[in-house]
This record gives structure tokens, sequence and C-alpha cells, in this order.
């Protein structure tokens, strides 16, 4: 099997074929990003697809250097919030939900379309609504760290940070992630 | 939280692809430290919370639509932001500190540093606009207003050697060559953007961010 590197190198020529067996590879990773992020089925392949445009516009500026897949969240990771951007008509930020989880809108953050993940899976939908409550910067570290398995180094360098503020911020996403499961669900007791 | 480590600690502990030897430091330390175990055991569930994610399969889609039309405008392209056809004498005066060289600089720095980074600009484009550093922004705007000024005052003194004798005649003809001149570096100024929409859709939004940030500046009286 060709790694990402030739693949590249071909659907930079031209080969269609190269350009489709390098997005087959990629699409499920991606499109469970959107997914994640979007929370239904309809704006997660539109986000798939700004995705790959973007990929395919910029491959000829791929390096080779870092990992493919790198660089693909790095596009990922911006068209999200770009979406986010146009969504909301104000930036991303930390926003907090409010105490009372009676009172969380149903569309925090992304709307939720005709296909909400709520009517065909209660744990993805959970697993969305509890993400958008995070800041950008805490939903890509657990998205890289605990969804894609990259390694701390990995995600530093893809970063430009440390890899120890890579560590602290997985450490405060997770903290916040069980403050707000604390507020919505009351899964367990305070240990 | 009283142990100085535990943030290390317990993304160490659940990183999937940590080293052997790595995990056997976190281990020994989880053995003699309470506080680090506590934090996990509150942690825990949030990471299985995430964990409990039904992996969908990616429907099917027209993989090569991005190759069959390449470079073509996507859909999502927002129109560059319009400006006065024709600038008076007194708007011009406006432009002086934002003359097209400046402004495109702006924009290519902020390219190159399409990567996130801890220092320097913080701009960030494609990225969280909440990281755009307007003060640092201002900061380089404003000095490269006063070399702008210095330019201009050189380009005026050569433009009135030019045209010799003060008259009136040849005043209105100083201000034409002068408009003219902040017209053409308009000019270049949008076909630059449009190269940088052009090349790499990623800024789309930064510089349009940009270029509304500079007519925001440049409409102050
Ligand atoms: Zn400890």
């Amino acid at each position: 099997m060709e790694n990402d590197n030739e693949l590249i190198a071909s659907a930079l020529d031209g080969s269609l074929q190269a350009w489709e067996t390098l997005v087959r590879r990629y699409e499920g990773r991606i499109y469970n990003f959107c997914l994640r992020l979007t929370g239904n089925r309809d704006d997660a392949l539109d986000l798939m697809q700004d995705v790959f445009l973007g990929v395919y516009r910029n491959l000829s500026r791929f390096r080779g250097e870092s990992q493919f897949i790198s660089w693909l969240f790095r596009i990922a990771h911006n068209k999200a919030v770009d979406l986010a951007r146009r969504r909301r008509a104000n930036p991303v930020k930390d926003q907090g939900l409010p105490d009372d989880p009676a009172d969380w809108p149903d569309d925090h953050g992304v709307s939720i379309g005709p296909q909400a993940l709520a009517q065909a899976d209660e744990s993805n939908a959970s697993v969305h609504r509890l993400l958008q409550a995070l800041s950008a910067e805490q939903r890509l570290i657990l998205e890289l760290k605990v969804f894609q398995s990259m390694t701390f180094d990995e995600i530093a360098m893809m970063q430009d940070i440390s890899a120890n503020t890579a560590k602290t911020r997985f450490y405060s996403a997770l903290k916040k992630l069980r403050a707000l499961m604390e507020g919505h669900h009351e899964l367990s007791p305070d240990p | 939280m009283s142990c100085h480590q535990t943030p290390d600690i317990v993304a160490e502990h659940f990183d999937t692809r940590l080293s052997p030897s790595a995990r056997q430091r976190v281990q020994q330390h989880l053995a003699a430290c309470a506080d680090c175990r506590a934090e996990l055991a509150l942690l825990a569930p949030a990471q299985e919370m995430l964990l409990s994610w039904q992996h969908e399969p990616a429907p099917d889609w027209e993989r090569s639509h991005a190759q069959s039309q390449p470079l073509a405008a996507p859909a999502h392209r927002p129109p560059l932001p319009g400006r006065h056809a024709r600038l008076s004498w007194k708007d011009a005066g406006r432009w002086v500190p934002l003359a097209a060289s400046l402004v495109l600089s702006v924009a290519v720095l902020t390219q190159t540093r399409l990567d996130v980074s801890e220092q320097g600009w913080q701009l960030s484009f494609g990225g969280d606009a909440s990281n755009v550093s307007w003060p640092q922004l201002d900061a380089y705007m404003a000095a490269q207003a006063s070399l702008q000024q210095q330019q201009n005052q050189q380009m005026l003194e050569s433009a009135l050697q030019q045209f010799g004798d003060n008259t009136a005649d040849t005043l209105v003809q100083l201000v034409d060559w002068f408009e003219q001149q902040r017209e053409l570096d308009i000019q270049r100024m949008e076909a630059g953007f449009q190269q940088l929409l052009d090349r790499d859709y990623q800024t789309v939004n930064s510089v349009q961010q940009l270029a509304s940030y500079v007519q925001f500046q440049g409409d102050l009286p």
C-alpha cells in the first residue's frame, strides 16, 4: 500500500485515483470529527467536504516534514472554527453554559439540524453537546489526543507549543469536561 | 491538587501511546501519590465518556469533486470588501498611513503565521479569531504609518520639483497626480488581496477581517 507522501505526489501529478485513495484513508476520521463538532450529519458532510477541498487546494504546500494527519487536522480545525464563526457571527471563545442544565440551549454552538444525532444516538449526542461547551482549543486537544491518538510530541509540533503545554491543556480540558458532566448527568458522586 | 506533577501524570496516564519506560514512571508515581490517584479517579469518567463515541462511516460523496474543479471559486468565499470607486483628496489623506504595501505586508505576514505561534503575531488567521492581537496590529500599523509619512513626504518633494512653481494650476495637477498614485496603490492592494484569496482559501476570513479593520481605521476622522 502506498504511503501518504507517495499518494500526495501522485495526486499532485494529477492522479485522481491517488487522491481518492488518500481521501478514503482519512474521510472516516474527518467525518467523525465533523460529526462531533456539528452534531448533525448534513453539516458534518458539508464540513468534511470543505476540509478536503481545503486539503486539495493546499496540497502542494504540504512539505512532508510533519505527518499528513497533523496537517490534515490543522486544516480541519481551521475550517471548523471558520464554520463556528460564520454560524455565530462572533469568534469561538470559552463559553460557559448556564449552571442549570435545563437552561442549556439545544443548539448551543453549531446548530442541530433535522438529522440531529440526539434522535439516532444518545451517547454521540452527549459527546457532541459536552464538547460544544469547551473552548476551541480544549476541543482540539481532546480531539487530537483521545480520538486521533496523536502523541503529545506530535500535538506539540503541530500547534507550535511545548509538549508540557499540550499536557497541561489536555488536563485542563479533561477537568472542564468532568465538571460539565457533573452538572449535566449526575453520573457518579465525587470520590 | 497539591502534587505539582498532577497535570503531567494525568495526561500521561491517559496517553495510549506512552512509551513503556514513561508508563513505568507514571505507575511508580501513582503508587506513591494519593493526590494523583484521586485526580485520576475523578477524571476517568470524562475520558470514558469521550470513548463512548460510536464511529460512523462517512457517507458516500463526490471525492474528486475538488479535483475536477481545480482552483474554482468555492461557494462560501465571501466577497472582497467594497470601497469607494474614487477617493477624494480628503479621503486619500486618510489612506496615507494605510497604503497598499503596508496592508499587504500585514496580510502576507499573517499568512506565514497560519500556524498558531506563541510569540510574535497571534493573528492565527483561519484559526481562532480570539487570538487576533489587535493591540499588536495597532502598534505595527502606527510604526508603519510614520514610515509611510516619510515616504509620502519624499514623494511630495520630488513631485514639487517636477512641477516647479507653486501656482494654483500646478497644485491641482499635483493633487491629481497624488490621487493617481494612491489609486494605483489601492489597486495593487486589491490585486494582492485577490491573489491571497486565490492562493489560499484558508486565509479568506483573515484577509477579509484585516481589510475591514483597515477600512474601519481609514474611516476614522
Ligand atoms: Zn502526584
